[in-house]
């Protein structure tokens, strides 16, 4: 149970494949997602870490929410091992096929579901969708504010948050009254690593799993998945490399170097 | 023959001015508008914004929609929301364009879901198939593959990366019409600025030479040899993933589908061999010219000039090239 | 030399090609040096032309032509050593072989057929992209296949699979007199008389040049993590290494670092060292089939710290920390280089470590410097620091590695368990060896090499 004074904060996670390592398949145009070791996308890492800083500060409860894949529950544990309080696992077939606007709005149903919450925190984009849509989805879904791009957390109270994002050519100190929604970059902190103990202690741990179903009494089933979807992908394929009409330099540097220069000048940029 | 919405741009107000980026999207929103035989308008928000939103008209705008109130002064995501999806509820737009800077980007999935519409992010290119449906096409798994991506749902909304688009002449003779709106006044959005101040570093995107390293530097130090002839050039320093990776360089450096896309003027690839994901940010730049010890370097295909040899032989011998050009020195170009 | 540089200039033209022959003093600066701090490397020489074969062939005719002419032959790799053991210290022939770069993967035998100027970071991306394992990491991954044989590289996770000789089953090498052998094959066991192969690994440049190696690959690990144990004692991490050791536990890697060191490093990338607790820091990398095999070997070291009185342990998983960690700790080497007059590497029987670490300390004291120490625990092997001090080598400097040496040797170990012996160590060398060894060496130098045209100056004064 959460004190009354004690936030409540909601971290939305993703596993992804790693992406150095993920394959293409090409036939059905998707990720071979078993070609590669799965982690939590790192940029909701620094969103899980800036949670866990402001549990030390102010004291919160964290719960985090993820959907996929029963196997996303790994990194459910992770999470808990890094200092999460909860994990709910949102895992269903009819979840399946979703696009950021179904995805959002099954996420959103979620957070509903939770109970009470102040903040929710989001990493900036997932390495593999790389939309950054999410997080303004789920917000606008929840109809409070958000701020995107955080990259610093400069103080938290009770009803209120303080954070520093850039947009444009300035830098902003914003004052953002809960509930609300921040996305964060990478360099709003540094990631901790678990303790061996919490993460050997995390391998036991209980993750709550929900359903299509389990979000009934909130949720319209339509908006789901799929069928939830309005984007879909036609076609994939590999670009083409250019060809410019290149002119080649071998051996005589010296050369190169005195007609690249006179190629500097006359591209104005050696004044 | 169906009849088709109107084609719409969100004109980002930047401190007062119009985003370039806006002006690139009038440019493809012009094309489309052209094709499907429709309208194509922008929206406009912020304070005292006349003047810029007849500059919209002469790249190519019909009609402005202005929402011009002191409260729009500043970005603020809800008032911004509210306000364009009333208006784009009323007008039915088939297509809605915005830019994927942070604001758009901010704004756009915020106006996506109040309308429950798709919404493509980071669009590279935009065509039409032949029932006039939008195509919005963006790379994908890291920038080495690309998707072409259809919506079902209207308007069809994407944000769409600067500097990939041709900027539009500015033609002061268009004539266009410009739509004062009613501004919804929202007082209590639940953000406040507290304060703003402005971020002072050289923007990779924005320069005019960029120098990049790849994994032909041997350690993080040596990217003072880069440093020394960007800045003889007035350009910055860039850097292919690994290194940024490995912690060499900041990340604002990067360049390439996981970074920044940058169309300098001149850019010149250090030890990069040319990823598809690398190439991908740079190979719209005007001259590209490539250092690789291994003539097989996929940069040279992209390349304008490419030196097949070691960059600690051959930049130090540019370097003193420039310098002797600067320097108004003899050479045989000098007169 | 007995001939002028440019004839040897017009040879080797006339064997690469005009393009791979390099003149120029400032496009071969790269070349001149080696990694060793700034402070003893020795000088290159003036008259030097900078050579990049393509073929073994080219290289065949290269030494030929220096054997006949009597012109010094250097052979360089990645030029990451730390001894000067690639510095061209005589007038001469720099010979690269950067563009024999190939690396073929043979999975059914799980090995790899590389040539030399195939760099370290090439060989363990193709071996990944086959779903195998190279582990030898000796830091810099710049580093050349003909180099690390030629110097029986270390570095990082020895202790599950050995240093480069152990990789090592065949090898390609040209002798002065221009003729190539082919040593070993894919092979496990090799009884055909004297191991001329294991002779030339760790030769240092001086008998032949490798062009070509036949290596050994392991199958990718399924599962691996990296624990941080921090303890207050270096005493307690020093003593914890055995016990893991002797617990049937074997990591791919038992390095021990300072939290100074770690931290200066960490700074030094622009980064953060994850624990700032423990001025005596393990870092231990495990490998296995299952996540329950690795936590299970996880939780026996913990135990096993713990009574040693260590505080509590992080671990890594997934491979971005794993790498930060790594690629932090192959940094303290840099962070420390522009103050750093030396590096040692002495190595002693395990059970030697804490008492060469006491030792370390007395001489800490009585000198008044700073002496950096880290390095690879789980093999006995030491990285010693001799520091600058106010931006100069400090008088005693001589002195102090003297008795480093001294002491290393007095406890069963060896002055260089890594580096070699390259141009630096040369004087000491002869010093600890015995008369009858070094006698034994210089035969064998001389049956390979009987006109002294490869790396010369390098082992022998």
């Amino acid at each position: 149970m959460s004190s009354i004074d004690q936030l409540n904060i909601i971290v939305l996670l993703k596993q992804v494949p790693d992406i150095e390592k993920v394959k293409f398949d090409f036939k059905t145009g998707r990720l071979d997602r078993s070609s590669a070791e799965a982690v939590i996308n790192p940029f909701d890492l620094n969103a899980l870490e800036a949670a866990v800083e402001i549990k030390e500060k102010v004291g919160a409860r964290i719960t985090v929410i993820s959907m996929g894949p029963k196997t996303a529950e790994a990194s459910l544990r992770d999470a808990i091992a890094r200092g999460a309080d909860d994990a709910i696992l949102l895992t269903d077939k009819r979840f399946a096929g979703a696009d950021t606007l179904a995805t959002s709005y099954t996420l959103a149903c979620a957070i509903r579901k939770v109970s009470s919450y102040d903040l929710v925190i989001c990493g900036e984009k997932t390495i593999d969708g790389d939309t950054a849509q999410v997080g303004p989805e789920v917000a606008e879904f929840l109809g409070v504010p958000h701020v995107a791009y955080v990259e610093e957390i400069r103080e938290v109270k009770r009803d209120r948050i303080l954070v520093k994002s850039k947009m444009g050519r300035n830098y902003y100190i914003i004052e953002l009254k809960f509930p609300g929604l921040i996305t964060v970059t990478k360099d709003v902190n540094t990631p901790r690593l678990p303790s061996l103990k919490d993460k050997i202690r995390s391998r036991k741990a209980e993750i709550t799993v929900w359903n299509a179903d389990s979000l009934l009494d909130l949720a319209d089933e339509r908006y789901f998945g799929a069928t939830g979807s309005p984007t879909t992908v036609a076609k994939v394929y590999v670009p083409k490399a250019e060809r410019r009409k290149g002119k080649i330099f071998r051996g005589d540097l010296e050369r190169a170097a005195k007609e690249i220069a006179i190629v500097l000048r006359e591209a104005h940029v050696i004044r | 023959m169906k009849r088709h919405g109107d084609v719409l741009v969100f004109a980002e107000n930047n401190d007062g001015r119009i985003h370039p980026v806006s002006y690139e999207l009038l440019g493809k929103g012009r094309e489309l508008a052209d094709s499907l035989g429709v309208d194509l308008n922008a929206v406009l928000l912020g304070w005292r914004m006349e003047n810029e939103a007849f500059e919209l008209i002469y790249r190519g705008a019909d009609k402005v929609f202005l929402y011009d109130h002191p409260s729009l002064e500043e970005f603020d995501v809800i008032r911004y929301t509210q306000n364009i999806v009333k208006m784009v509820r009323e007008t039915e737009p088939d297509i809605f364009l915005v830019g994927a800077t942070r604001i758009g980007r901010t704004l756009a999935p915020r106006i996506a879901a109040a309308l429950r519409t798709g919404l493509t992010a980071d669009c590279v290119d935009l065509k039409l198939d032949e029932e006039g449906n939008l195509v919005q096409v963006r790379p994908a798994f890291s920038g080495n593959i690309m998707a072409q991506i259809v919506t079902k749902t209207r308007p069809q909304m994407a944000t769409v990366r600067y500097k990939v688009m041709k900027m539009p002449e500015r033609d002061t003779g268009r004539e266009g019409e410009i739509i004062r709106m009613k501004v919804d006044v929202i007082e209590e959005t639940g953000m406040r600025i507290i304060e703003k101040t402005r971020a002072d570093e050289v923007e990779i995107a924005e320069a005019d030479v960029i120098v990049s390293g790849g994994r032909g530097l041997k350690r993080p130090e040596d990217f003072s040899l880069l440093e020394e002839l960007a800045s003889l050039l007035g350009g910055v320093v860039g850097s292919s993933r690994p290194l940024v990776d490995a912690g060499w360089i900041s990340k604002d450096h990067q360049v390439g589908f996981s970074g920044n896309t940058v169309k300098p003027r001149v850019y010149i690839a250090c030890g990069i061999s040319g990823s598809p994901q690398h190439l991908f940010g740079m190979r719209d730049s005007d001259i590209i010219i490539a250092v690789n010890k291994d003539p097989t370097a996929p940069i040279f295909n992209v390349s304008d000039y490419g030196v097949v040899g070691d960059l600690y032989e051959f930049i130090p011998l540019l370097i003193r090239e420039v310098k002797r050009l600067i320097g108004g020195g003899k050479d045989e170009g000098e007169h | 030399m007995r001939v002028s540089i440019k004839e040897v200039i017009d040879e080797l033209r006339s064997i690469v090609g005009k393009e791979w022959v390099v003149t120029e003093r400032e496009s071969m600066e790269g070349y001149l040096r080696d990694e060793t701090p700034d402070a003893i490397r020795p000088k290159a020489a003036e008259n030097l032309v900078l050579v990049k074969p393509s073929s073994t062939r080219e290289v065949s005719e290269i030494l030929r032509y220096a054997n006949e002419a009597l012109v010094p032959v250097f052979p360089v790799g990645g030029r990451t050593g730390l001894v000067g053991g690639c510095v061209p210290i005589e007038d001469g022939i720099i010979l690269s072989l950067e563009r024999m770069n190939r690396i073929e993967i043979d999975v059914e035998n799980l090995m790899a057929v590389a040539e030399a100027g195939a760099t370290l970071g090439d060989l363990i991306k193709a071996a990944d992209e086959a779903g195998l394992f190279f582990p030898l990491h000796p830091g810099d991954e710049g580093a050349q296949i003909g180099g690390l044989i030629a110097t029986n590289a270390g570095g990082v996770r020895a202790v599950k699979y050995g240093v480069m000789r152990n990789y090592v089953k065949g090898v390609e090498v040209v002798l002065p007199t221009g003729e190539v052998l082919n040593l070993g094959g894919m092979l496990i066991k090799n009884n055909m008389g004297y191991d001329l192969m294991h002779l030339i690994i760790g030769s240092e440049g001086t008998l032949c040049v490798v062009t070509k190696a036949i290596l050994k690959l392991y199958p990718r690990s399924m599962y691996s993590v990296t624990l941080i144990l921090p303890f207050n004692k270096r005493e307690g991490a020093i003593r914890t290494v055995p016990q893991i050791l002797r617990s049937g536990v074997i990591p791919l890697a038992i390095e021990y670092v300072g939290l100074k060191e770690l931290n200066a490093a960490a700074a030094h990338l622009g980064e953060e060292w994850p624990i700032q607790s423990g001025d005596a820091q393990l870092l231990v990398i495990l490998s296995g089939l299952s996540e329950d095999e690795v936590y299970s070997a996880c939780e026996r070291i913990s135990e096993i710290a713990e009574k040693n009185s260590a505080g509590e342990a992080l671990i890594a998983e997934t491979r971005d920390e794993q790498e930060r960690i790594l690629r932090i700790r192959s940094n303290v080497y840099t962070a420390l280089k522009k103050d750093m007059v030396d590096i040692l590497d002495t190595t002693v029987p395990m059970s030697r470590l804490l008492d060469l670490m006491i030792k370390i300390d007395e001489l800490s004291k009585k000198y008044g410097a700073y002496l950096p120490v880290y390095g690879h625990a789980g093999d006995g092997n030491l990285h010693i620091h001799v520091m600058k001090e106010n931006g100069e080598i400090p008088s005693y400097a001589d002195d102090l590695k003297r008795e480093i040496y001294e002491a290393t040797i007095s406890l069963g170990g060896v002055i260089t368990g890594e580096h070699g012996i390259g141009r630096l160590r040369i004087k000491e060398f002869h010093r600890f060896l015995s008369k009858k060894e070094i006698n034994l060496m210089r035969e064998i130098k001389r049956m390979f090499d009987p006109n002294n045209i490869l790396n010369p100056g390098k082992i022998f004064p």
